[in-house]
């Protein structure tokens, strides 16, 4: 990855009538990277990959390609290549000729467009496969053509609307690295759209989060995680307890805080959010609670409560323990080790956290 | 790139501007000439109400077009009377839905001429029907009340009308969900009451359909009154005819379509009205 | 049918009800005797023989297929216009005009030809196949729209984006994408709107003049006893042709719908 900037989308807008799909969003985006615009639906978020594609114009602002200003250039003229969500795979043609199509408007000899069908087939793993009609293909199969079509053409940057949506979970998950292998492979910019933060996550070199037609914080997935800049993109990805704080001395990077049930406790101040006033909240994640049967030694805050409900995924267990000054249960997460259930709903448990662990969410925005 | 309205407007525009031209212009045409004369050889083009006169005093004007509404009306409640049955048995009692669906259609693309001319050699005096009940000895003389009067025309239309009416009362009934007939039953209706109160209330726009889709052309039929119709059967559009052709008076033709036009608008207003407001009744 | 029940023997007679009549023109057109009744005195072809040498037939043949010819073309090439504006499309007045171009289905065959006639002669055109021609386009329009109509619902709009997004042109994708996956749907407006026009009577009968259409040539020998059986054996070819026409319009509207999975 080098620090050259493939994309910029400078300020660009998109209305449709009154409704605003898109607000001045400005992005740059590196060569070589893998980079997903993560939100929920009706965000913005396909909207802005469409502008860039050039299926739709902005109505303010201005989208660079490689340094030139695609303002009037159609999408047939861009040097990007999509993968569409329905994959887009013509009927009517086998999967050779589908893989050639875009190759054919560029008056590339039949010899080398043979070569480079069969390459980007072998790529994606369907090598030998040019003459399979394409109303015969899986669902996994289709979005391998439908790679292979966009690569082909050795886009500068590769646009993904929602690659794995229409796979079923496994498949989904293979894809998800197969994908990024090719990415890293190839050296392409890979721009994806998903509202799968899982996916945006395990793919990705860097996140850009949309909330209604916002660009809202653009950071690599650990970053996100840890330090999320407001309350929705906490609450968006991975899951978090949220906490009324006061704040009680500030100095330097560090914010010391007290809390109704975990003692005072000094926190990494977060960069991305703002503190104006005392009342702040932190979020703490359900992985990063000890829960045990007596006080936890080692801790810098732990706080008594009461098992409420039990939850078993398999992997983990979720508990969710009442404690007095808090109005909802804090939900704490334990791997299953020993494929055991330790606490019942009733018990009575302690609850430890490290202060590395707290995440600062600026001020309270919450009414609860 | 030119916007979406811009291009839906353009690529619809011939299909619109061609229908909406030979709708319109001839409606304005056939205003024009009813209010015309026809003197004994040229068109007077004085206008006057004449016409309209003409038409709303002759006594047979009046007889032929309530019998052509009569027809009509009797027609379209056979034919969906009969059809509403087939409709749904392909919808929900048949299993192979397509096949069925294509053997409704089939006789309908055959020439509309043709069935009714058969319908002529099957009711005739010498007929096919006549000949086979004389040859098994059923009657010993032929049938005479088959033939050129208001039941063969019925008879001939609601055969040749017939997917027409499957086909709208096919869709609604497929778009019944099975649930609701599932839920009915479970709230304690029986069969009967279900199809009473559920099944039927929700295909009344289907028969809504089928109903004008059957009634508006048959108002207006040439064919069937001219060939098997008699002199009892004659239907509006015979006399149109005979004004465009032998009588040559196309001022007092042009009148009468437009007032066959008029009735058989008036008519099928005042029937969706009526048909949805009986729908709404029902509970 | 899991068992016989009422319903299904009600269908079954519905069903011989729908095709006996239709079925008698053939049957008694190989007839040997003159009377259309039972019983039949013996089999010929001799009716069918004879149509080949009338020469006002063959030209009323002639005519028709030029008719339908020319009507399914400009109804298909008005009709998949249209039907891609109304499914791909939203636009001001979007469903006055698909309420419009469905209007020729419901009005009175009579009223249809009685104003064409007027309005023709009004604008100097005679009574004359192309008079029957624009006619008849008017008729099959409906058809064609709603053919094409279903032909494009199931058209993913993103495979036109996608040639566009591979450096495709606007008319490089129509030629080769759009084109092709509708052109069942095509093939079948064609052959429908067809046999549309090549049924169709009253509107012929007002508006071919001295040039008269299979139909109206059918019409005219209906009234001759003597001709019975030579209009019979025609009738016959007739039926079959429209027949045939829609089995091959059916398979490919059934392509049509099957390509675009």
């Amino acid at each position: 990855m080098t620090e050259k900037n493939i994309i910029r989308l400078q300020g660009i807008e998109k209305r449709f009538g009154q409704f605003v799909a898109v607000s001045n969003l400005d992005l740059d985006l590196r060569e070589g990277e893998f980079f997903s615009l993560l939100g929920p639906s009706g965000c913005g978020k396909t909207t802005a990959l469409r502008m860039i594609a050039g299926f739709q114009e902005p109505t303010a602002g201005k989208v660079i390609i490689d340094g030139q200003d695609m303002e009037g250039i159609p999408a047939n003229k861009r040097p990007t290549n999509m993968v569409f969500q329905s994959y887009a795979i013509f009927p009517h043609l086998n999967v050779g000729n589908n893989v050639a199509y875009g190759l054919r408007n560029r008056g590339i000899s039949k010899s080398e467009i043979d070569t480079r069908v069969s390459e980007a087939l072998e790529m994606v793993e369907l090598g030998g496969l040019q003459s399979r009609g394409a109303t015969e293909l899986s669902g996994g199969q289709r979005q391998r053509v439908a790679l292979a079509r966009a690569l082909v053409m050795r886009p500068k940057v590769l646009l993904l609307d929602e690659p794995l949506s229409a796979l079923d979970k496994k498949l989904r998950e293979q894809m998800q690295f197969e994908m990024r292998h090719l990415q890293q492979e190839l050296g392409i910019t890979f721009v994806m759209v998903t509202h799968d933060q899982y996916e945006a996550m395990t793919m990705s070199d860097r996140i850009g989060v949309m909330f209604e037609g916002r660009l809202v914080q653009v950071d690599a997935p650990p970053t996100l995680y840890a330090k999320p800049c407001n309350r929705e993109i906490a609450s968006f990805i991975g899951e978090m307890n949220f906490l009324p704080a006061e704040l009680t001395a500030e100095k330097g990077d560090t914010l010391t805080i007290s809390t109704p049930c975990f003692c005072a406790m000094t926190i990494e101040k977060n960069p991305n959010v703002e503190q104006t006033g005392r009342a702040i909240e932190i979020g703490i994640r359900p992985e990063q609670l000890e829960i045990s049967a007596q006080e936890p030694d080692g801790y810098d805050g732990t706080v008594q409560g009461t098992v409420r409900d039990v939850a078993f995924y398999g992997e983990n267990v979720h508990y969710h323990v009442q404690v007095d000054g808090v109005a909802r249960p804090i939900s704490a997460s334990v791997p299953n080790y020993f494929h055991t259930v330790d606490y019942r709903p009733g018990d009575a448990v302690w609850l430890g956290v490290q202060s590395a662990s707290v995440i600062d969410l600026g001020q309270n925005q919450s009414n609860t | 790139m030119r916007s979406d309205a811009a291009k839906g407007l353009t690529l619809s525009a011939p299909a619109t501007l061609y229908v909406g031209f030979l709708v319109a212009a001839p409606l304005a045409i056939l205003v024009a000439y009813s209010l015309w004369t026809q003197t004994y050889v040229s068109v007077d083009r004085t206008l006057t109400l004449a016409n309209y006169k003409e038409a709303f005093t002759d006594p047979l004007v009046r007889h032929l077009m309530i019998r052509s509404v009569l027809i009509a009306g009797a027609v379209t409640i056979v034919t969906v009377a009969l059809a509403y049955p087939i409709a749904y048995f392909i919808a929900l009692k048949a299993e192979r839905k397509t096949l069925w669906l294509l053997l409704i259609t089939i006789p309908f693309w055959s020439s509309y001429l043709l069935r009714v001319f058969a319908w002529k050699l099957i009711l005739g005096f010498n007929g096919v029907l006549n000949s086979a009940l004389l040859g098994v000895g059923m009657i010993s003389e032929p049938l005479t009340f088959l033939l050129y009067n208001e039941f063969a025309v019925v008879l001939t239309l609601a055969h040749a009308w017939a997917p027409f009416a499957i086909l709208p009362i096919y869709v609604s009934l497929q778009k019944i969900d099975p649930s609701l007939l599932e839920a009915a039953t479970d709230l304690g209706n029986s069969a009967v009451q279900r199809f009473l109160r559920v099944t039927l209330p929700l295909t009344i726009p289907g028969i809504i359909a089928a109903c004008l889709i059957i009634f508006i052309p048959t108002v207006g039929d040439y064919v069937t009154p001219s060939l098997v119709g008699g002199s009892d059967g004659k239907m509006i559009a015979n006399l149109i005819q005979v004004q465009f052709g032998a009588a040559n008076n196309w001022p007092l033709g042009a009148t009468l379509s437009l007032l066959a036009m008029m009735s058989v608008g008036f008519v099928a207003i005042l029937f969706v009205l009526s048909a949805s407001g009986l729908g709404r009744r029902i509970r | 049918m899991t068992r016989p029940s009422g319903l299904a023997l009600y269908a079954f007679l519905y069903l011989v009800f729908l095709y006996l009549p239709v079925l008698f023109l053939p049957l008694f057109s190989f007839n040997s005797g003159t009377i259309v009744a039972f019983p039949i005195k013996g089999w010929t072809l001799e009716w069918y023989r004879q149509l080949g040498g009338q020469e006002t037939l063959i030209q009323a043949l002639v005519n028709s297929l030029l008719v339908g010819l020319v009507a399914a073309l400009l109804a298909t090439s008005m009709g998949l216009f249209a039907a891609r504006a109304y499914v791909r499309y939203r636009f001001r007045g979007k469903e006055a005009s698909e309420g419009l171009v469905m209007l020729p289905l419901v009005i009175p065959g009579i009223i249809v030809a009685s104003s064409m006639l007027v309005l023709f002669i009004s604008i100097g055109i005679k009574p004359s196949l192309t008079a029957v021609m624009l006619g008849h386009t008017f008729l099959a329009l409906p058809f064609s729209v709603s053919i094409m109509k279903s032909a494009f619902d199931d058209f993913d709009a993103s495979l036109e984006e996608a040639a566009f997004d591979l450096g495709s042109g606007v008319v490089e994708t129509f030629r080769r994408v759009t084109l092709p996956i509708v052109a069942p749907g095509i093939v079948a407006s064609l052959l429908v709107t067809f046999t549309v026009s090549f049924d169709e009577f009253v509107l012929a009968f007002f508006l071919s003049g001295n040039q008269p259409t299979l139909p109206v040539y059918i019409w005219s020998q209906i009234r001759f006893p003597a001709k019975l059986p030579n209009t019979l054996a025609l009738g016959s070819l007739l039926l079959l042709a429209s027949v045939a026409l829609l089995v091959v319009a059916e398979y490919f509207r059934r392509r049509s719908a099957k390509s675009t999975i």
